[in-house]
Formats: C-alpha cells, structure tokens, sequence
C-alpha cells in the first residue's frame, strides 16, 4: 500500500474530542456538520449495548464544550440509529436516522422543530436513511440506502426527485451510505457496496464512476463518505481501508492519508487528571511495527492508535479545516487545506 | 435417496454444523455423505454471508469493541451466517475448552481476535495450536503469563496447558507445571503496564480500546536448565508443547473432547480422572489418528464423521445443544437477521440467560455442558426462546417452512401437519410421547379453524406448531 504522494493537498492539524459515554466527549462519533458560528455539530451513534452516544454533542475547534442534545429511543425527539447530520442556510439542524426512516429538524440548540419521513420502497418513502446534505437550493439530499438511491426533498419533506437504482452497473448503487454537492450541484455518492464513488448531474443524470474496488492509490474498500471542496477537490472517507483518499475534479488520485492523530486537548486533560496512566501510556510505544495475519487494514488501526479506525465523515469548516470522523476512536482528525494557488 | 440417508445426513448437520432446513438436506444428500464431510472439512475457503464490513457499518461496538456484548454478538453473526458451520463449532468447541472471558480482560477485541485464531488454527495441527495459543495475549492476561518473570514465575498458564488444555490431572507431577511455567517466562503481551492498567481500570480514554499484541521478551526469559516430562534441557515454551503433544496422556484428553463434542456428552471434565469415558475404544482410534497424522484436528474429525460410532443410531440426540448451538441452529432457521439488525444485541444476550453468555465464562474450566446446561430456569429460557422465534410469521425462514409443510398436502391432518413440521426441521425421530403431545396439539388447532379463507389461520396453526416442535426434548438436542 502507497503510504503518502509528495503532492500534499492536506496535511495533519489537530484532533478534538475524546471517548465519553455521555457528557463532554463521543461515544462512536457517526457524521459532523457545522454551523455559520463555527461551532462544531457531532452527531453520536452511540453503542447498541449502552445508547448513551445516541446524541449530539457541540463543541468548536478549541474545544470548547457547549453540551449536549438528542437520546435514544423511538420516542419524539429520539433516535435509534443516528446517521447523517446535516445544517441548512436558516440554522436549522437535520438529522437522518436509518432504523426509525426519519428525518429530524432541531434549532441548533437542540429544540425539535419537525420529523418527516416514511417508510417504504415508493418515490419520497425511505427505508435506511444515512448520509444526508443540501444543494445550492436549499433541497436535502438523501442516500435511501437499503432503497440503493439517492431522494431528494424540500427542507418540509415534499419529495422532488429519485434517482439512481439498486445495483451495481452505471448509475446503480449499492448501499450507499454519504453523499455531497460540487458548487455545480453535481452529486456525489459513496457507494459503499461497489467500492467506488458515482457522480450524478443536479438533475440525478449520471456522470462519472470513480474509482475501483481494492487497497492501492485510487482504489476504495466500502467507502462511508465524499466531500467536495469549492476549488472540485474530492476527498474521500475510505473507511475499509481506514484512510482518507483526495481526488481531483477529474477523479484522478491526489494523496491519501492513513492519520495521524495527537492528543486533543480534551484527551490531554482526561490524562493529566490520571497520572498513573499517563504514566504507563508514556513508557508504552504507541507506534507499532507489528507484523498481522490479515490484509485488513482494521486490524492495523486497531493496534495503532494514530490511524484512522472507522472514518465515517468528512466535512469541511468554515475556516477550510477538513474535519474527518472517527468513529472507533471517539474523535475528530482534523485536516489542513493546501492552497489552490 | 432413502430415509435412512436422509437422517444420517440431518445427524451429520446438527453436530458438524448448527441444523439445517429438510430442503437443504436433500441437496446434501444429493452430494453424498463423505462429499458433505469433505465440503465441511474444507471451511476456510467459504466465505461468510454477513461479511465484517456489513457487521461493523452497522454496529460500530461491533468493530470497536470496547464492552462485553460485542465480540459474541459479531461471534452470533458468524455462526448465523456462515457457509462453513464447522469452523464455527469448533471455535465454540475450542472456547469451551481455553476458556477465557472478559471479565478480568475488559476488552472485547483481544477476545474476538482469540476467537479469530481459533478458526485459522483450530482445525489445523494441535501443535500449532497450543503454541498460538500460548502467544494469545487474551490467554496471557487471563492466566496471568505476563506476571510470569524470570526469578519470579507465575504458575497458573503452566499448571492450566497441563491441567485443562492438553493432559488433564493426573499425568504430571508439580515439578512439571513448575518448569513449564519457566519455560513460559517471558512469553507476554507488548506495552505490558499500560495494557494490563487499561484492562484493569476498564479505560477507554482517551481513544477507546488498544488491540493487544505478543511480545517475546528474551531479557525476562529464564534459560536456565528445565526438567519436563522426563525430557531436560534449556526448554522454552515451543518445547513444553512439543513434548506435551507426544503425551499419550494427551491423545487421550483432547480425544475425549472430541468425542464429547461432537458425538455423545461426556461428564465434566474434573471426573474424568474417576471415570471411564463412554466409548474408550472410538477414544483410543481418535488418539491413534492423532499421532498418524502428526496431530492434525481436521484428520480426526474426518475419521469421527465417517466412522460408525459417530454414524450410529444410538448417538443420535444425544447431545444437548449448548445455548449459542441452540440460538444459531433456531436464528439460521427464521432467517431473520438477513443483515444485521439492532435486535442483535438483546437477542445474543439471550444465550446467557441460558447460561452461556459467549466470551465470558464462568471461570477458566469454561461452562459444564450436557445435562448440565438444562436446569428450570435455563429450561424456560430455552423452550421459550426456541418457541417465539419459530412461531414468528413475521420471519421470511418461518414464511418457508410453514409454506412448504401446507404444501406438503391439499389438507393436512393433524399426523401430517406435525410429520410434516418435523421433517422441515430435519428431527427424523422423536419418542412417542412427543409425537402424542404434537398431534393433541395440532388437533386442537385444527378444531379452531373458523372457515377464514385466506389462510391466514391455516399459516397461524402451523406456526403453532413450530412453536411447540421447538420445545421438544428431540429439538433441544442435537
């Protein structure tokens, strides 16, 4: 596996967050969305044996702690499986939740504004919502998942387009999971069943495939999400390979980046109030060179602690920081962005 | 195609894998018994349905696996799904037996990743295996090796390799668990005191759980002069089970275990220094292929399966279905988990309602099984779980089986609907007085059908029925 190009379109800033079941911290951090303010909107999935992740906790780069909203259940207000997040032009917090085919819409304090969604395979039903953005028009788009599509609807719920179709040939998806706009409104689509990135007109005509099942530059293993920052960049969350892949707008490979993570300010505090295991985690070599009895990459990133282990999001801040979720280790890699120039 | 070949065959699924639907039967008996037992033999190339990608998108504890529910319930997925069963219960056999738990591990990966090496070593050369075994960083902690210093020996993985693992009481003298355990020093997991501190804290700060790796240790390796098992030299531990696996002692225990497993229950093993085992000459050929074949597990599995003690009639049913046998057998059955679902983790919590909570035994000697596993409590756990999921119309592998038994006739009596049940759920023979309550039953359903027309009541009554075959002594067994 390539490690690194020398052609750096990003470059490792920072980590923020830490493991917390509840409170001030993740627990299985799933998607990132940010508001005008720049505060940070981390949407929790939480673990099916302890909910307490189901919740989205806010914070911003310096980490400061806001507190947190949302629980589990199938209640009002509640979730059963978070998935996508996503904040519209008025300030308005969306959030997707695959299990109970809903959407939900909270002020960004939390308050509970609307849910819509229902369940079925019909156009504008919904069966595994996950990944969920807006285009220039202010339409959310939705990745139907367990549907193998993609809808559209107003900000209300009225539905306005589908496309893209179970399967695995041109303009077919297969469990698609995130997905994002260009500035064109063009629609990109990780398609986390076929390995591979599907690009879409605004109108849901398809383009492109980019990319290839597989381990090595260019290639992809189930890829969670896509993000497209203004200058076309591509920037993939190759989460079976447990890295990020930058493409250019024309899809060839830039670099990938397998993280790098340091110690978040929280994750500092946590260690220096447990000076015993500071201690310990001081005489321990955190930087292994182990030799594995698989090709996973998730064993690597499981023994490594740097690494991304489940990157499940990618978004941008309003500053042009990339912000990666990683999920199994509770925590937000953050990313600069080479200038255009 | 005969009965007789097709119960032989169901026999043969039960034991080597977790059951199957009588549709299945008949294309295996189409392939032949000694094919099916190759097919079987030959696990590692099958691949799962539910691949670790589709687990891990879904349940993320499942991946990151920092609490106790985890590894078994992605254990459950496999077993559910996998198209090689046998290399799953052999991992479940070899889990009985290295048992090793959480509770003292705080770490659900390092167990799912011994579960792992189970199923890549297990059917492999008992050699090999015990030395991965003894490299497991979930068997080190457990069994405390990586207190195990030179000038300061911790006993308990040595007196355990002898004692549960590979000879059993009575073969070995306490001078050979002292030197074994020297020979073991050193033999530990890497970043020890920050490992050992996080499991022993529960920590998962600040990034959730570390994967534990081993680490040999030279410079905390005693390589003074050992005396084992008649044998002396400057052992270390790849000696210790070298010479272990020439013990005729050991032949015999893991032979024992085999056939307790896989053909008849035999008593726990702390009476087996006291008593005989069931068949002592199907023991003495399983041990005799274990030498013939360089210890290799998959040669005497081979020969088990093909030989007539395993095949014979008396052997039939007389196993009692652990609970994850019971829960994977009843769960491949329903089909209800096509992809994973959040049910996951309430439904494999299940098993240890029945007193088998997966990966988190009750000590180092594993869980008794046989009669063991049946007391009132665990009984109705059983009976009830077993019934709810089979009687469950909701479930597209209940859809099947209630379609195919009303398609069995144009109206079924009450004989017909439980013959046909039973033979869906692949039991071939089941003793009077079940096949009595059965048909009272059926025939009481039957008296209540109120002349609906969709069928919808007939589909109820056979779902009833289900329900009640899996109450059965005959479906509790295997």
């Amino acid at each position: 596996m390539t490690t690194q190009t020398s052609t750096a379109r990003i470059t490792y800033s920072r980590t923020i967050g830490v493991a917390a079941m509840e409170g001030r911290g993740f627990y299985y951090p799933w998607a990132g969305a940010v508001g005008s303010d720049g505060k940070i909107y981390i949407l929790g999935r939480g673990s099916d044996s302890d909910p307490r992740g189901v919740r989205v906790t806010v914070l911003n780069m310096e980490e400061e702690y806001f507190g947190t909203f949302g629980s589990f259940g199938t209640g009002t207000g509640q979730a059963i499986w978070n998935a996508g997040i996503a904040i519209d032009s008025k300030q308005r917090l969306f959030t997707s939740d695959e299990h109970m085919n809903r959407i939900m819409v909270r002020t960004l304090d939390g308050e509970l504004l609307d849910t819509w969604g229902e369940t079925g395979t019909d156009p504008g039903q919904l069966n595994g919502p996950n990944g969920i953005t807006f285009n220039s028009n202010e339409e959310l788009l939705v990745s139907d998942h367990l549907n193998g599509r993609i809808q559209k609807f107003t900000t209300e719920g009225k539905h306005l387009a589908t496309f893209g179709e179970p399967g695995s040939g041109d303009g077919q998806l297969t469990l698609p999971w995130g997905v994002s706009v260009d500035a064109a409104d063009n629609v990109y689509v990780a398609d986390w069943g076929n390995d591979r990135i599907v690009k879409f007109d605004a109108d849901g005509v398809f383009l492109a495939n980019l990319g290839s099942p597989g381990r090595n530059d260019g290639e992809f293993n189930a890829p969670s999400d896509v993000f497209v920052d203004p200058d076309g960049y591509i920037y993939v969350a190759d989460w079976g390979n447990q890295r990020i892949q930058v493409l250019d707008s024309e899809g060839t490979f830039v670099q990938l980046h397998r993280g790098e993570s340091t110690l978040s300010k929280w994750a500092q505090e946590f260690l220096d109030t447990n000076t015993e295991e500071n201690a310990a985690r001081n005489t321990a070599n955190l930087d292994l060179d182990l030799e594995f009895n698989t090709d996973d990459p998730h064993e690597q990133s499981a023994h490594i602690e740097k690494y991304f282990w489940g990157p499940t999001s990618i978004t941008m801040d309003n500053d042009g920081h990339l912000l990666v979720v990683d999920s199994n280790r509770h925590r937000v890699q953050v990313f600069d962005i080479a200038s255009s120039d | 195609m005969t009965s007789t070949d097709v119960q032989l065959m169901a026999h043969l699924m039960r034991r080597a894998g977790f059951g199957t639907t009588r549709q299945k039967l008949d294309e295996l008996v189409e392939t032949g018994y000694d094919e099916t037992v190759e097919e079987l033999l030959d696990a590692v190339s099958h691949p799962s349905r539910l691949t670790d990608n589709l687990i891990r998108r879904y349940h993320p504890e499942y991946s990151g696996m920092m609490g106790n529910q985890s590894a078994g319930g992605n254990w459950m997925y496999r077993m559910i799904s996998t198209d090689a069963p046998l290399r799953e219960k052999v991992g479940l056999m070899w889990h009985g037996i290295f048992a090793t738990g959480y509770a003292k591990l705080a770490n659900g990966k390092v167990l799912h990743d011994q579960i792992r090496m189970f199923e890549r070593h297990g059917m492999g050369s008992f050699k090999t295996l015990l030395i991965e075994l003894s490299k497991d960083p979930a068997m080190i902690m457990w069994l405390d090796n990586s207190e195990n210093h030179n000038g300061s020996v911790n006993e308990n993985y040595g007196r355990e390799l002898l004692e549960l693992f590979s000879m059993g009481v009575g073969n070995y003298t306490e001078k050979d668990v002292k030197e074994a355990a020297r020979a073991f020093t050193g033999w530990t997991f890497g970043n020890t005191e920050y490992m050992t501190l996080k499991s022993m804290r529960d920590s998962v700060w600040p990034y959730g759980r570390l994967s534990f790796h081993f680490e040999y240790k030279e410079d905390d390796h005693d390589n003074g002069e050992k005396e084992f098992l008649g044998h002396t030299g400057n052992l270390n531990g790849e000696d210790i089970v070298d010479i272990i696996c020439k013990q005729p002692a050991t032949a015999a225990f893991l032979s024992r275990h085999i056939y307790s497993f896989f053909v008849a229950d035999e008593p726990p093993v702390p009476e087996w220094p006291y008593k005989k085992p069931v068949d002592p000459a199907a023991i003495e050929a399983l041990s005799k292929v274990y030498f013939d074949s360089d210890y290799s597990i998959t040669e005497m599995l081979r020969f088990l399966f093909k030989s007539d003690f395993f095949k014979s009639e008396d052997a039939r049913y007389k196993r009692v279905k652990s609970p994850a046998e019971l829960m994977a057998g009843v769960l491949r059955l329903t089909e209800e988990f096509d992809r994973p679902k959040i049910d996951m983790n309430p439904t494999n919590l299940q098993t240890s309602y029945m007193g088998q909570w997966l990966l988190n035994p009750p000590s180092v000697e594993g869980w008794h099984w046989g009669t063991e596993w049946i007391d009132s409590g665990a009984l109705v756990e059983r009976v009830n779980f077993a019934s709810e999921r089979l009687g469950n119309l909701e479930s597209p592998g209940v859809q099947s089986l209630v379609d195919r038994i009303l398609a069995s006739s144009d109206s079924l009596t009450a004989e017909q609907m439980v013959t046909s049940a039973l033979d869906e759920l692949s039991i071939s023979a089941v003793s009077d007085k079940t096949r009595s309550a059965l048909v009272d039953f059926a025939e009481a359903q039957l008296s209540q059908s109120n002349g609906d027309s969709n069928g919808e009541a007939e589909r109820l009554q056979v779902a009833n029925v289900l329900k009640l075959v899996g109450a059965t002594p005959e479906f509790q067994r295997a």
